[in-house]
C-alpha cells in the first residue's frame, strides 16, 4: 500500500493499525421469503481493493448497502472503522463515500451545484472544484447533470462519493454500461482512490473488472459467499493444470486427445478445444505430432491458465455473462 | 442548518429551472384568476344603485334623471326594504334614498326661505371601501350639483352616509380567495409526485447514505412548498387587487397564518399519497382522484349555499371547504360556512392525522 497525499488539501491520517476497515459476521437479510443475504462473512482491510464479485441477484448489492448503513440486518454483525453500523451508523457516513447504481440526482443542478449541496452534508468536506478536477469533470462543471453522458453520470456518481474525503469508498458496479474507453478511464481514478489510501469496496459482474482491478475477491451466488481470496488464489485452488486451445474444423476425437501427454481433461465448446494439462510443452508436442500425421492445421493455439470465469463455472455450475 | 440551507436552495433552484412545474403552480393560477374575473366581472364598470324616491314628486324624478345622466351608475327603482335585501345578496353596490319633502324644500329655497338641509342617506357596505368610496362622492358632487341648480347659494340637501353589511361578496371577490384555496391545495397535494420520483429513482437513497438528518430533508421540502405558497399569495391577491379590483379587508396576519396552515395541511395530505404510492404513475393517479372531488365539492367554484344537501353533507368533510371559508371571510369578508376557529381546528386536524399517517407508512425507499 501506497500513499501519496496530495499537496493542496490535508488528508486525514490513516489510523496506525492495518486491520480490518469493515468486518461482516454472518449477516442475513430477508426480503420476504427470499433470503437475499444468507450468511455472510469477510472482512475488507485497509488500503484495499475488495470485489464482490457475482450475477445479478447474487446479493452483492444488499451486501454492500448493509454496511453502508442502508438496510439494517436481520441478524449478524457489520462493523466498520471500528463502529457498529445500527448504533453509530451517522458516524459512520461522515466517514464513507458511496456510489450507487443511481442515474440523475436533482437534473437540473449543475455539477458543481451538486457537489457542494453533497459536501453541505458533511462535517468535512474537499473543495467542489477539487473533486470536479480529480474525476476529470472541469468541461461540465456548469452543465445541468441532466445533459450528461453515461460516462459522465458515472464520473459525477463517483465524485459525489469522494467529496467528504472518506477512508472508505464504496462502488456499486461501477462501470456498469460504459464503453471500453470510459471503463479503462475509472478503472484509473478507482487505482488512484488506492494510491490516496482509501479502502475500496466494489461489486463487479465482470471478470475482467474483478481480475484488473481487485486486491481480494470473494465470489457470491445465490446470497452466499462461495470463496475469498485473491485471483491467484482462487484460480490456483481449483487449477492446477493449465489450458492449451486450439480450433479446428476437424478436429481428433476426445478418445485420441485424452491420449496425448499430460492431458487430464478435454473440453469442447463451438469448434474450439481445450486441452487440460500438467505439462504444457508435452502436451502441445504430442498435439502437434497428431495434427501433422492426419494433416489437420490446429488455428489459434494457444497455452491459457484457468480464469476466473473458470473459477465461477467450477463454483456454480453455470458461465457467468455480462 | 448548513445543509437545510443548501437543500432548500438546491430544491428551489430545480423548481425554477423546472419549466413545467413554474408553470403550473405559478403561472396556471394566474391564467384562472384572469379568466374567471372577466368572466364574472361581465365587463360592466357601472354601480348598481338602488334609488328609493319617498318623495314621488316632480323635481325627485328630476334628479334621478340628472344622476342616472352624469353618473356611471345603473338605478333600480325600489322601496328601501326591497332595496336593503337586495344590497345584502349583492345585487346592489349602494342605495340613495331621497327623502319626503324635497319638493317643498326646493319650493321654500327658491322662495327665499330656506330650511335646514333635507338628508339625502347613501348607503354603501364600507368593507367595500373603494365601491363605497366611490359611490358616496359621486353622490356627494351630483347633490352638490342639484343644490347649486335650485338655490344657487344655501344647499337644500345633505349627503348622509350610511353604512350596511352585505353578505354576499360579488363574483370575483368569492373567486379570489377560492383560488388561492385551490392552488395551495394543488401545491401540498403535488408534493406527492416529486418526492415519490426521488424515491424511485434512488435519490431518497443516495441521500439516506449521507449523514443528513431526515428531518432536514423534509424540513427542506416543506420550507419549499411554503415560499412557493407565499409566491402563489403574493401573485393571486396581487391580480386580485390589482386587475380585479378585490378589495382584502381582514388581518394580513389572520390571511398568513391559514395560508401557511393551508399549505402545511395539503402538504402533508401530499406525504400520505407519498406514502402508498409506489410508482410516479401512481402518485399522478392518486392526486387527481383526491384533487378533483376536493376541487369541486369544497364550494370553490360554487358557493356552498348553492350546494344540494347531499354535497354539503360531503363538503363537511373536506379539508379545502374550510381552507376556502377561512380565506373568504378573512380576506373579503365571505359569509362565514364555519366560523374561523372551527375553520381552523379542522384543518389542525387533517394536519395531525395525516402527519400521524404518513410517519408510520412513508417509505424512504
Amino acid at each position: 500500500m501506497t500513499q501519496t497525499p496530495a499537496a493542496d488539501a490535508p488528508r486525514r491520517p490513516s489510523p496506525p493499525t492495518d486491520g480490518a476497515v469493515i468486518i461482516v459476521t454472518d449477516a442475513r437479510k430477508s426480503y420476504g421469503a427470499v433470503k437475499a443475504v444468507d450468511g455472510v462473512s469477510f472482512e475488507v482491510r485497509r488500503g484495499e481493493i475488495f470485489g464482490l464479485l457475482g450475477p445479478n441477484g447474487a446479493g452483492k448489492t444488499t451486501t454492500m448497502e448493509m454496511i453502508e448503513g442502508l438496510h439494517a440486518p436481520d441478524g449478524g454483525g457489520i462493523r466498520v472503522l471500528g463502529m457498529d453500523v445500527r448504533r453509530e451508523a451517522t458516524a459512520i457516513k461522515n466517514r464513507i463515500g458511496v456510489q450507487l447504481q443511481t442515474a440523475a440526482l436533482y437534473p437540473q443542478l449543475t455539477v458543481v451545484e451538486l457537489l457542494q449541496l453533497f459536501g453541505s452534508f458533511y462535517e468535512r468536506a474537499l473543495p467542489a472544484e477539487r473533486v470536479i478536477a480529480d474525476l476529470d469533470l472541469q468541461e461540465k462543471r456548469d452543465a445541468q447533470t441532466k445533459t450528461l453522458s453515461g460516462g459522465q453520470q458515472q464520473r459525477l456518481s463517483v465524485a459525489l462519493a469522494l467529496i467528504n474525503d472518506p477512508e472508505v469508498v464504496f462502488l456499486d458496479e461501477p462501470t456498469t454500461g460504459l464503453d471500453p474507453a470510459a471503463r479503462q478511464s475509472l478503472w484509473q481514478v478507482i487505482r488512484r482512490l488506492r494510491e490516496d489510501g482509501r479502502t475500496i469496496l466494489m461489486t463487479t459482474h465482470y471478470m475482467a473488472e474483478a481480475e484488473e482491478l481487485c486486491d481480494r475477491l470473494a465470489i457470491m451466488d445465490h446470497g452466499r459467499i462461495l470463496d475469498m481470496g485473491t485471483a491467484e488464489e482462487l484460480i490456483g485452488r481449483r487449477f492446477k493444470e493449465r489450458a492449451v486451445r486450439f480450433s479446428s474444423e476437424r478436429a481428433p476425437s476426445d478418445a485420441e486427445l485424452s491420449e496425448l501427454a499430460g492431458v487430464k481433461r478435454v473440453t469442447r465448446d463451438d469448434g474450439e478445444v481445450a486441452l487440460y494439462t500438467s505439462d504444457v510443452p508435452a502436451t502441445i508436442g504430442a498435439l502437434l505430432e497428431l495434427a501433422g500425421r492426419n494433416g489437420i492445421d490446429p488455428e489459434n493455439l494457444m497455452i491459457r491458465r484457468a480464469s476466473l470465469e473458470d473459477v465461477f463455472l467450477d463454483l456454480t455450475g453455470r458461465a457467468l455473462r455480462d | 442548518m448548513r445543509s437545510l440551507v443548501a437543500l432548500t436552495i438546491a430544491n428551489l433552484r430545480s423548481f425554477v429551472r423546472d419549466r413545467a412545474a413554474l408553470f403550473w403552480t405559478l403561472a396556471f393560477p394566474v391564467v384562472f384568476v384572469i379568466l374567471f374575473g372577466t368572466i364574472f366581472s361581465g365587463g360592466s364598470s357601472e354601480y348598481q344603485i338602488g334609488w328609493v324616491d319617498q318623495d314621488g314628486s316632480p323635481p325627485s324624478a328630476q334628479l334621478r334623471a340628472v344622476f342616472a345622466e352624469n353618473a356611471p351608475v345603473e338605478l333600480t327603482d325600489a322601496t328601501l326594504d326591497v332595496a336593503r335585501e337586495q344590497m345584502r345578496d349583492g345585487d346592489l353596490d349602494g342605495i340613495v334614498v331621497v327623502p319626503d319633502g324635497l319638493a317643498d324644500a326646493i319650493a321654500a329655497a327658491q322662495g327665499g326661505q330656506p330650511g335646514a338641509p333635507l338628508p339625502v342617506t347613501v348607503i354603501t357596505d364600507p368593507s367595500r371601501s373603494t365601491t363605497s368610496q366611490t359611490v358616496v362622492q359621486i353622490t356627494s358632487a351630483l347633490i352638490m350639483a342639484a343644490n347649486l341648480q335650485a338655490s344657487g347659494a344655501t344647499p337644500v340637501l345633505a349627503v348622509t352616509p350610511e353604512s350596511l353589511q352585505t353578505n354576499s361578496l360579488n363574483a370575483v371577490s368569492f373567486f379570489v380567495p377560492s383560488i388561492l384555496a385551490m392552488a395551495l391545495m394543488q401545491l401540498g397535494v403535488f408534493a406527492a409526485i416529486p418526492l415519490v420520483q426521488q424515491r424511485e429513482k434512488l435519490i431518497l437513497k443516495r441521500l439516506n447514505a449521507t449523514p443528513l438528518p431526515r428531518w432536514t430533508l423534509v424540513g427542506s421540502n416543506v420550507i419549499v412548498r411554503l415560499l412557493i405558497g407565499a409566491a402563489q399569495t403574493v401573485i393571486i391577491l396581487g391580480i386580485g387587487l390589482a386587475v380585479l379590483g378585490v378589495e382584502v379587508v381582514g388581518n394580513p396576519l389572520l390571511i398568513a397564518g391559514f395560508v401557511i396552515l393551508g399549505a402545511l395541511t395539503f402538504t402533508s395530505i401530499g406525504y400520505v399519497i407519498a406514502s402508498f404510492a409506489r410508482t410516479e404513475e401512481a402518485a399522478n393517479g392518486i392526486t387527481s382522484i383526491v384533487q378533483f372531488p376536493l376541487m369541486f365539492l369544497s364550494g370553490i367554484f360554487f358557493p356552498l349555499e348553492v350546494m344540494p344537501e347531499w354535497l354539503r353533507g360531503v363538503a363537511t368533510f373536506m379539508p379545502l371547504t374550510y381552507l376556502g371559508d377561512a380565506l373568504r371571510q378573512t380576506m373579503v369578508g365571505g359569509t362565514p360556512f364555519a366560523p374561523l376557529g372551527v375553520d381552523a381546528l379542522v384543518l389542525v386536524g387533517w394536519l395531525v392525522v395525516t402527519l400521524g399517517i404518513s410517519a408510520r407508512f412513508f417509505r424512504w425507499q
